[in-house]
């Protein structure tokens, strides 16, 4: 009686509180406002005139390009750059490293996010978005699928990250018992999410293994999902520097009390794990290069196009992060971690759009709707993410 | 007894058991062959009944063969229609060749979808299901003729292609376009039949076909069989596609799948207890100065 | 038509196995270089941490 009466005015503080909170703060008319409200506006537009009348009314996909840049940027890029929340939890929970304890939460924010908006983008591509749920309440599992595979480990990877953020939000709702429950389930969580992690990241590739005859093959192998698994560990930490960065001038009032030097360490040793990682794949490269003759194939646009993704935005940042965390340059590696990021996206636009069928006349670009519709997704992100990092405590350690 | 009688003895028992089963699954298997269709595209005419005989069969848009001139340039199967004939001038004169959903052996689109919205029938064609099918399109992506096609300006958008005329073949019926076909081009048949058929059909003539039966091994095999006078990359056929069958290209990561969300767990729970220790070492060095901070 | 002859999948294995001993040396350098510090670099943060902390004390 007693009990139930404690929960239902706990209940309706937090609920009060929650409501308090979803009021707007500070200044309306910032530059980033003005950009993002009319983009956002307008892309609700454009998916009310998709779902009427159809994929067809707003972009320029066609029967030979099924995949646009909703897929091939939204999921497939945004994935990859969200790689950062499980490199992350695992040198932290798994490797107990604490040096990187102060960012995990903002990374882990960034993550479920990411999921959340980029890979929900996914259902503004599917042609029967209502049919999502077939795949996961099994009136027809198709094991067979590297599809069923990764739309599952989509799910449950969004699942283990709201348990690993999930102290925080009852922290923010001074739910002090709840906390507690939800910071035991941490380690298992990480364990489970880094294992999707691998499964999906390398997974979004092995999508494109049946393509083989319609992927040039410069940019085809077999390896597709290993190569995908393993830039995705740089592509997360190089976005962990890209995001600090500019959190740390947009949010410069939250982050303040932060130890200066503390953080420089921690963007120099995530530097030394995109360097040592950028090598390796860049063996993996150099080794497919071999086995697959490519040196035939280099030669006409297409091969110095691969050439300037391969040389210019991985060794060639590769070897920016190693001489920037020798002499401690944190600039450079900012630069560097651009320079890494456009690689990236380079990468997996070019596995799903630019160099899928290559030989065709007609190429697929993208409509001005589309590049829209991709836009107001990011912004929705940060407006989420802004929302998130100025009321809950993300920025303040443990 | 000794071992070798056991094994004898029990080897028989067990296949006087077994045989009656094994001999049932083999007839059921017999009944189950996968039937096809033999298209010999030098006696096509080009007179298109096939593509009016299928759109009518499948409520599709019903072209004017007479007045539209559509064999004047190179169509593919599209949303409207799921078979197109194309017209190809080759140096042994003006050769017709019909384009439709190949029916492969083990096929992509159907080991891509994530919903078995695409089936492979046990009869041989592959078909879609609309109440299972998200609209993923990596059908398309994956399948290497081309053939699932998207309504891409429909609120509610179906994937289209030929389904071997399946409602028609439960009822005992041939394939729409094959029964109205007027010069015997295409053949309605079990693969099998139809491969002795299109054999004896090179082999004897071996000036008027190219020797070799496009269907045969392409993709690991497929349920449309093609013969031709001049080489298939001048009738618009992809020869570069490899003979294994597309799901192949998938099975070494979905075999690894179980493998890493094993033994992957297990390896990080040991790394976890393992760097134990290593904590105590940094102790001093890390979590000292936050303590002074705080 | 179709031809049957040998064709060697493993034809740039030797290349390959040079190629990885070549990665593994620069490997081995690049640690070492990310591990080291620069000639010229006093290493600046080391000695604010210790000023910071000094302060703080």
């Amino acid at each position: 009686m007693n009990n139930t009466a404690v929960a239902t005015s706990e209940f309706s503080r937090v609920f009060r509180f929650v409501l308090q909170e979803l009021k707007p703060r500070g200044k309306w008319l910032t530059p980033f406002n003005v950009i993002s409200i009319p983009v956002i506006l307008a892309g609700l537009v454009i998916l009310y005139f998709r779902f009427v009348y159809g994929l067809g009314s707003v972009t320029n996909l066609n029967q030979y390009y099924p995949l646009g840049i909703w897929i091939g940027f939204d999921v497939v890029t945004g994935v990859a750059l969200a790689g950062g929340a499980y490199v992350i939890t695992f040198v932290v929970y798994v490797m107990r490293m604490e040096k990187y304890h102060s960012i995990v939460r903002v990374t882990v924010l960034n993550g479920l996010l990411a999921y959340i908006f980029y890979a929900g983008a996914l259902t503004l591509d599917l042609g029967r978005p209502w049919h999502i749920i077939n795949p996961v309440i099994g009136n027809s599992f198709g094991y067979n699928s590297v599809l069923f595979l990764v739309s599952w480990h989509f799910l449950l990877y969004m699942i283990t990250m709201a348990v690993e953020f999930s102290p925080v939000v009852a922290e923010w709702a001074k739910l002090e018992k709840v906390r507690k429950f939800l910071t035991r389930l941490t380690l298992g969580a990480v364990i489970f999410g880094i294992t999707l992690s691998i499964l999906h990241q390398s997974g979004l590739g092995a999508l494109f293994l049946m393509a083989k005859p319609k992927i040039h093959p410069l940019w085809y192998s077999e390896f597709i999902p290993i190569l995908f698994f393993v830039s995705s560990i740089y592509a997360g930490l190089s976005m962990i520097v890209f995001e600090g960065t500019i959190s740390h001038k947009v949010f410069k009032n939250l982050i303040g009390g932060h130890d200066g030097h503390q953080y420089e360490e921690i963007i120099l040793g995530l530097a030394k794990g995109a360097a040592i990682t950028m090598f390796v794949y860049y063996f993996f490269q150099a080794l497919l290069f071999v086995h697959e003759k490519r040196w035939e194939l280099i030669t006409d646009f297409w091969g110095y196009w691969y050439l300037l993704e391969v040389i210019g935005l991985v060794l060639i940042p590769c070897c920016m992060f190693a001489y920037a965390v020798r002499h401690r340059k944190i600039g450079l590696i900012k630069v560097a971690s651009v320079l890494a990021l456009l690689g990236i996206v380079l990468n997996r636009l070019n596995v799903t759009v630019i160099a899928f069928r290559w030989y065709d006349v007609s190429k697929y670009y993208p409509s001005w709707e589309e590049i829209v519709v991709t836009l107001m997704v990011v912004f929705t992100e940060i407006w989420v993410f802004r929302w998130i990092v100025t009321r809950m405590p993300v920025f303040e350690k443990k | 007894m000794d071992r070798r009688q056991f094994f004898v003895t029990s080897a028989t028992a067990g296949a006087a058991v077994l045989g009656i089963k094994r001999s049932h699954a083999a007839s059921e298997k017999e009944k189950q062959e996968f039937v096809g269709v033999l298209c010999d595209t030098t006696r096509c005419i080009g007179c298109r009944s096939c593509e009016v005989a299928c759109s009518v069969t499948n409520g599709n848009y019903v072209p004017d063969v007479k007045n539209d001139n559509a064999l004047e340039k190179v169509r593919d199967t599209s949303d409207k229609q799921y078979t197109v004939v194309n017209r190809f001038k080759t140096a042994k004169g003006e050769v017709f060749v019909k384009r439709q959903c190949m029916h492969c052996w083990q096929a992509a689109c159907v080991a891509m979808c994530l919903v078995n919205a695409m089936h492979k029938n046990k009869e041989g064609p592959v078909t879609w299901d609309g109440d299972k099918c998200l609209g993923c399109r990596f059908c398309m992506v994956s399948c290497p003729f081309d053939i699932p096609k998207a309504e891409y300006h429909s609120w509610n958008p179906r994937i289209m292609k030929c389904t071997m005329c399946y409602e028609r073949l439960q009822a005992g019926k041939k394939p729409a376009c094959v029964e109205a076909c007027p010069t015997d081009t295409l053949m309605f048949g079990p693969k099998r039949e139809l491969m002795e058929i299109a054999r004896h059909r090179v082999y004897s003539h071996p000036d008027k076909y190219v020797r070799k039966i496009y269907g045969e091994h392409e993709a690991g095999g497929t349920g449309w069989l093609y013969l031709s006078a001049v080489p298939f990359e001048q009738l618009g056929f992809r020869t570069d596609l490899g003979t294994s069958p597309y799901p192949e290209y998938t099975k070494q990561f979905l075999v690894s799948v179980p493998l890493i969300l094993f033994g992957v767990p297990a390896l990080l729970l040991g790394l976890h207890e393992l760097s134990d220790r290593k904590e105590e070492l940094k102790a001093g060095e890390w979590a000292k100065p936050e303590a002074e901070n705080e | 038509m179709e031809f049957y002859t040998y064709v060697n999948i493993f034809e740039q294995k030797g290349l390959e196995y040079l190629l990885l001993l070549s990665f593994l040396a620069l490997f081995i350098f690049l640690v070492k270089y990310l591990s080291g510090t620069g000639k010229n670099a006093p290493v600046p943060g080391e000695k604010s941490s210790t000023a910071a902390r000094a302060r703080k004390r």
